[in-house]
């Protein structure tokens, strides 16, 4: 019976993959990040301390299951110690494909645990109990349309976060930088939108800054060739319809419109009259949002999680990471 | 002395339609393609704070600007009272809608007719059917102004219910057989056919494969994609069957490729001796492929997505780039299908997937 000891047992393993010179490298050649993004995520977002109520919550809430296959995304390369532990509180029986993209961290951990229980598959298995998808909604649609008629398919699709700001704006800034930092943006939890309250141009030049700062200490890797296609078109876009801020290594743009950035480090900025307004003015964004950044108290909001600005990409561990229903 | 703005637009949509006048001529363009459009972006930055930030930013003299903008922003130089006439691209929503605003029709007008008139092979007045609604029905549809400016140009004399035969999202095929066997009776053999990709469609499914004969010296128009379609339909094959159920050559089937966001549009020139699958710019627009991340044309013979120069576009916008993929090809360009770009690591949302399909 597999519970809060297994799980431990994986997080120790998480930590001896973070203390391995080799994982470094293969981390950066597999991720695109830049050598310091991927060493501040494994000091920063993996999450090796835990508290034992965390871990307890997440065993709890795992379930039962004959047996779980878990398909990850090569989005944050961090997610799979999440997945796997969410997995193994579930089951004795796990199998774990990784994205062929971002394999390194997944292998790794698997490695470390060294345990039977946990096993890397080279092809998705169509037939376990539960199989556990994250990714693009086109990759669970996929899995869902392969899978065993007596599977269920947990799937947990893209989405994005936004801040909502006011007060502070250098402050709040430099805090929504670490956030859009961290894996690039890459993420689910990667804010893309901030609504701000107040001098939104203000507020979008003190972005550009941060962006730029945190860049020099940690800087952006490469673009994805999708990314950069959508940043050309996106910054033109920006310019002539907005306000737009361009640095080396970033981009924000003041726009009162749905014009989402390509990840790679790029914000939209968009004015909002009052914090009351905030719920009413997410329009289309509003069903993909799993995480609000803010320094502001708000009411709770359904299923999505509300954190500090710049704790945005440090989830608990007991989550939900993502609190939309799995699809 | 200095010119105003409205003198200034005029000025320049005299010398755009002076490229139109001389191409219907046969004579040598009256001025360099490259001078005129200079002046049209220097006359679109001056009057235009959008247009003029975005030369900053890219640090040209003539930037393409994104079609997204269009559903965006006001993308003209003129104000909204100014503006009389709007087309709208197609959507299900006001906000997921562009805007193309004019002032003026006659330079797009002129410039329409101009090239359809050579690519349909057109030389005297010829009957006319559209498979699609009368422009009072859907007057934002920059397609259905450019199909009834041909009716115009080059129909002839007929009233309007045999002239259109879509009413309220209905083919009224029982019209438009009445129309053909009077023409037919009338041995008629030069006939024009306007219509969608998805009006064909409709047709064809409607005859069950049967044939639907025409006059013999008939020219299709076929034009724009399949968006509301819930089925895939080879363009090639639609052609085909085009071809097959009028009776007619497939070269005389003819594909168009416009966008409500420009003034001029681009044929294949098959009917007239030309290549298929080729795309032919008239003189006063070109299409230039371009990288997807620099926006700088490629290598001749290599994929880029349109970067589309149109001198008629007077007083919006002189260049835009759209997602289509285009190469340079014979004496025009080939039509590719849209970019995609590679697909986004994981769960970070594209945008394309947040506005759905």
């Amino acid at each position: 019976m597999s519970g809060a000891a297994d799980v431990r047992a994986l997080l120790a393993a998480a930590a001896r993959v973070a203390r391995d010179p080799a994982i470094v490298d293969a981390l950066v050649s597999s991720t695109g990040l830049s050598r310091e993004n991927v060493e501040l995520s494994l000091a920063a977002h993996l999450e090796l301390d835990a508290p034992d109520a965390e871990i307890d919550s997440l065993v709890a809430g795992a379930g039962r299951a004959e047996s779980v296959h878990v398909v990850l995304s090569a989005s944050v390369f961090v997610a799979p110690l999440r997945a796997i532990a969410l997995a193994l509180a579930a089951s004795d029986r796990v199998t774990v494909h990784a994205s062929r993209r971002e394999p390194v961290f997944a292998r790794a951990l698997v490695a470390a645990l060294g345990d039977p229980r946990v096993r890397l598959v080279e092809e998705r298995v169509v037939d376990a109990a539960e199989i556990h998808v994250y990714g693009r909604a086109e990759t669970i649609a996929s899995v869902r349309r392969a899978a065993g008629p007596r599977s269920i398919v947990r799937g947990h699709g893209p989405g994005l976060g936004v801040a909502l700001v006011s007060g502070d704006f250098a402050r709040a800034a430099s805090l929504l930088a670490e956030d859009v930092t961290a894996f690039d943006q890459r993420g689910c939890l990667s804010p893309r939108v901030a609504y701000v309250v107040g001098d939104a141009h203000a507020f979008a030049r003190a972005a550009a800054d941060a962006l730029e700062a945190r860049a020099a200490l940690f800087p952006r890797g490469a673009l994805d060739p999708g990314e950069a296609t959508d940043l050309a078109r996106w910054t033109s876009t920006a310019a002539y319809a907005g306000t737009l801020h361009r640095g080396a290594a970033s981009a924000v743009a003041v726009l009162d419109a749905d014009a989402l950035p390509p990840s790679g480090r790029h914000l939209l900025v968009r004015p909002l009259d009052s914090p009351a307004s905030f719920l009413s003015v997410l329009g289309a964004l509003g069903p993909f949002v799993t995480t609000v950044g803010t320094n502001l108290a708000l009411d709770p909001v359904p299923h999505v999680r509300l954190c500090a600005l710049g704790a945005m990409q440090r989830p608990p561990f007991d989550g939900p990471v993502d609190r939309r229903p799995p699809t | 002395m200095t010119m105003s703005k409205l003198e200034e637009s005029e000025a320049l949509h005299a010398r755009a339609r002076a490229f139109v006048a001389a191409f219907g001529r046969g004579e040598p363009m009256p001025e360099a393609f490259d001078a005129l459009a200079r002046d049209l972006a220097d006359f679109q930055a001056r009057w235009n704070a959008g247009y003029a930030r975005l030369r900053a930013a890219r640090g040209e003299a003539i930037p393409a600007v994104p079609t997204e903008v269009f559903k965006l922003a006001r993308v003209s130089v003129f104000d909204e009272g100014e503006t009389p006439v709007v087309f709208r691209t197609s959507g299900t929503t006001a906000a997921a809608r562009g805007a193309h605003w004019f002032r003026t029709c006659a330079t797009y007008d002129a410039a329409s007719v101009a090239m359809g008139r050579v690519a349909l092979g057109v030389s005297e007045r010829v009957p006319v059917l559209v498979l699609g609604p009368p422009p009072a029905e859907q007057p934002d549809s920059s397609l259905v102004h450019m199909m009834a400016r041909f009716v115009e140009a080059f129909g002839t004399a007929a009233s309007v219910d045999e002239t259109y035969f879509v009413r309220d999202g209905v083919m009224d095929l029982v019209a438009l057989d009445e129309r053909v066997t009077r023409l037919l009776m009338s041995s008629v053999r030069d006939t024009v056919v306007l219509a969608t990709s998805l009006a064909y469609v409709h047709l064809l499914d409607a005859l069950g494969g049967a044939k639907f004969r025409m006059p013999d010296r008939t020219r299709a128009m076929q034009t724009g994609g399949f968006k509301t379609l819930t089925r895939s339909v080879d363009g090639s094959a639609l052609r085909r069957d085009v071809a097959r159920a009028f009776c007619i050559d497939e070269s005389a089937v003819v594909s168009e490729y416009g966008m409500t966001e420009l003034s001029s549009q681009f044929w294949e020139t098959s009917f007239v001796g030309g290549e298929r699958n080729v795309w032919v710019e008239p003189p006063w627009a070109r299409v230039v492929p371009v990288d997807p991340e620099t926006l700088a044309p490629v290598a001749n013979g290599a994929t880029g997505i349109a970067r589309i120069e149109d001198l008629a576009n007077v007083d919006s916008a002189v260049a835009i780039v759209t997602a289509d993929q285009v190469r340079r090809a014979g004496r025009g360009f080939e039509l590719l299908g849209r970019s995609a770009g590679a697909p986004p690591r994981g769960c970070s949302i594209a945008t394309e997937e947040m506005l759905g399909p």
